[in-house]
């Protein structure tokens, strides 16, 4: 763990490569306990000023550590994305290398200028003109008053608050201030930018227009590093990626394979792992409507029951049912939506007997329907199926409110939203001479 | 290749000179920014009051209105003292309130600008110079105040006023002295500004604001010995009778406060990324 805490363990290195920022081995350690944060820093300031070892490198009581041991490298004109879930240690590593706070061990190195784009609109003063505010925001940010005075209009017409500009800030719509604050930040025209999921704000029109602006800075050699939940902005403006798990580097590469790693974490981890098959205890006769849903699951092209399901594979979603006695006109509805994720909202896929104009007649006993799928359409990720057995689409004898599973990727479906069968072929004519 | 930037655990008072040069960087870069958080500032805070900057001339005005009438009841003694006893109060609490103001500065601009602090890297000296700033410009308007007082009370003046400024900025330097050494404690704990406010309180008892200095007990003694008396006394003794009484001590407590205010200025650099990581996120 010692190790880095000196200045010598990494070469300076001018002839080794172009790193903007270069990350060794650096931890941050925070405490749970807010009155015994504040005697720690009394402590931790005491220890500075006096000159002794703060042994930065234990933990104290109630402490625990918010990034350990993270290493990795930015080169210029690189974009590096920076994934993990809330709490994994994302901003921390940002304000270390921004300089805001001292890191606990290991040690950071900045060639060029940098720029947050974590504070938007930092210093605002609600009373103030949005013109004073500009040069207010943008000096703090490290813009000289000539500088500030070139990109004034550019500033203002980026935001689009022409209009607006000698109100106070208070008058302003929540998204006004937002475009203002992002604007006076993009314009600072630095050589590093840190932007930690401040593209959230405005609508869609205007965060495309972030993203184009950041598309220029790009081409004219920014670097940047990119903290955003939304995997898609990630994989669309980053080649490579790193993956932050309780503030441990726990992934680097590129975007892509960063992507789809966090994203299998995220919703198919540990305790959202999904079993395929739900079993269901049978009803007592006076709750039983005389056709119950005993279990689901799914089968393989084997008829084998399926553990896990992978996006297009082909399966069978079965159903069994005990008659007490029995029916004619039976069918299936079943609706199934995703658990999770910004796209949770809704049913994604419903399925049913009635519109098919499939109906079973039924005997007295057991029995499975089957429903075959050639391919699983799903996309990777947590589901949740309601399943409805009635008759005559009118009346409902059970229903299954939520039997959750599972799919996982098959490894060729980044950026899709479902699984699309394919096959590809090339035709070709010879010249005629 | 623009020069390197390390952060690293280990307290930069072990480079020294690395640390020198980072704080005359840092004093020449936050010039342009002081001085725009300077003019916001002062410019929010007329804006939104109704009086301006009459709110400047009414604490000494009522000051003296208070103690003027105590006086002539005779409710209080004071013994007599080189000009008119109102001018006499209205002027001391002017300088008195510039003291404090110059104190609790550092403190207050510390703490508002605590969201700001907490996500962009500037330098921090700047907040300190701003506030300084706005001390002096504050000061500038009471002098308009003390300037209609001297001529309706035809305060005699001498040559010596020209020399009142150095005193009156080594008295300011005093409470930005203070006001940093604490401003870091009081992000952390809101025990500094409530004891700040008591402790003005008794300090004000203990300053020759409403009466002139006195020479016996163990009240003289306390008198002597609080550090703002002498810079108080000696600002005020230059801009109306140009003699001085005791200069002694007004050179000592102004070196003092000179080395002071750069030893508190290593110490607020090097406490600050602490706090900043005690309060945010």
């Amino acid at each position: 763990m010692a190790v880095g805490i000196t200045q010598q363990t990494v070469p300076t290195s001018s002839q080794q490569d172009d790193a903007v920022i270069v990350v060794d081995q650096v931890s941050k350690k925070f405490c749970r306990d807010l009155r015994r944060s504040l005697f720690y820093g009394i402590q931790d300031i005491a220890a500075d000023l006096g000159g002794w070892r703060r042994k930065s490198e234990f933990l104290r009581q109630d402490e625990f550590w918010a990034l350990q041991n993270v290493s990795f490298r930015l080169h210029r004109g690189e974009a590096l994305g920076l994934v993990g879930t809330n709490g994994a240690g994302k901003s921390t590593l940002l304000r270390i290398i921004s300089g805001l706070i001292k890191p606990d061990t290991g040690c950071v190195r900045i060639r060029g200028r940098l720029a947050p784009l974590i504070a938007l609109g930092a210093g605002f003063n609600p009373i103030l003109t949005g013109r004073e505010n500009i040069y207010a925001n943008m000096s703090i940010l490290g813009v000289s008053t000539q500088e500030i005075k070139k990109r004034f209009d550019q500033v203002v017409e980026f935001a689009e608050i022409w209009e607006a500009i000698d109100a106070p800030v208070q008058t302003y719509s929540s998204g006004m201030a937002a475009r203002l604050g992002f604007a006076c930040a993009i314009y600072t025209e630095p050589e590093i930018l840190l932007i930690d999921e401040v593209l959230a704000v405005g609508d869609a029109r205007f965060k495309a227009k972030c993203y184009r602006r950041l598309y220029e800075l790009r081409k004219k050699g920014t670097s940047f590093i990119l903290v955003n939940h939304n995997p898609q902005a990630i994989l669309n403006t980053c080649d490579s990626a790193i993956y932050l798990s309780q503030g441990k580097l726990v992934a680097s590469s590129d975007a892509e394979t960063i992507i789809s790693q966090y994203e299998e974490d995220l919703f198919l981890n540990g305790a959202e792992r999904y079993p395929c098959k739900l079993d269901l205890p049978p009803k007592p006769p006076e709750e039983s409507l005389g056709l119950d849903v005993t279990s689901l699951f799914f089968r393989g092209t084997q008829s084998e029951i399926l553990e896990s399901l992978r996006s297009g594979q082909a399966l069978s979603f079965c159903v069994v049912c005990q008659a007490r006695q029995a029916f004619s006109g039976i069918t299936l509805h079943l609706s199934i939506s995703k658990i999770g994720g910004e796209d949770s909202v809704g049913t994604i896929l419903y399925l049913s007997g009635d519109n098919d104009n499939i109906f079973f007649d039924m005997p007295a006993g057991s029995h499975e329907i089957q429903l075959q799928l050639p391919y699983l359409g799903l996309e990777p990720g947590a589901y949740t199926m309601k399943v409805k057995l009635k008759k005559d689409s009118i009346y409902s004898f059970d229903v299954v409110e939520s039997f959750r599973f599972t799919v996982t990727a098959d490894g060729k479906m980044s950026k899709c939203r479902f699984y699309q069968p394919r096959s590809w072929q090339l035709v070709s004519s010879p010249l005629q001479s | 290749m623009p020069p390197e930037i390390v952060y690293t655990p280990e307290s930069l008072l072990k480079r020294p000179h690395l640390l020198a040069h980072l704080m005359w960087r840092d004093l020449l870069a936050s010039r342009e920014l002081a001085w725009r958080l300077m003019v916001r500032d002062i410019n929010a805070q007329y804006r939104q009051a109704f009086l301006g900057i009459i709110w400047a001339f009414l604490p000494p005005i009522v000051m003296a209105a208070g103690f003027t009438l105590a006086k002539d009841a005779n409710v209080i003694t004071v013994s007599e003292t080189d000009i008119p006893y109102p001018a006499y109060v209205m002027f001391s609490t002017a300088l008195w309130q510039t003291f404090v103001e110059a104190l609790n500065g550092p403190i207050q601009a510390v703490t508002i600008a605590k969201p700001m602090l907490a996500r962009v890297n500037f330098p921090r000296e700047a907040l300190i110079l701003a506030k300084l700033g706005e001390v002096g410009f504050n000061f500038g308007v009471k002098l308009i105040l003390i300037v209609a007082l001297f001529l309706w009370f035809q305060v005699p003046v001498s040559w010596m006023v020209i020399l009142t400024p150095v005193a009156l900025i080594h008295l300011i330097l005093l409470g930005t002295l203070l006001g940093i050494l604490l401003a870091p404690l009081g992000v952390l704990y809101q025990d500094v500004s409530k004891g700040l406010t008591m402790l003005t309180g008794f300090w004000l008892f203990i300053t020759p604001v409403v009466y002139p200095i006195p020479k016996e007990g163990i009240f003289g003694l306390l008198v002597r010995l609080n550090p703002v008396t002498p810079l108080l006394v000696t600002t005020r003794e230059l801009a109306t009778t140009g003699v001085i009484s005791d200069a002694g001590s007004f050179w000592l407590v102004s070196a003092l406060t000179l080395l002071g205010l750069i030893f508190t200025w290593v110490m607020f650099r090097l406490a600050m990324p602490y706090v900043i990581e005690r309060v945010s996120s």
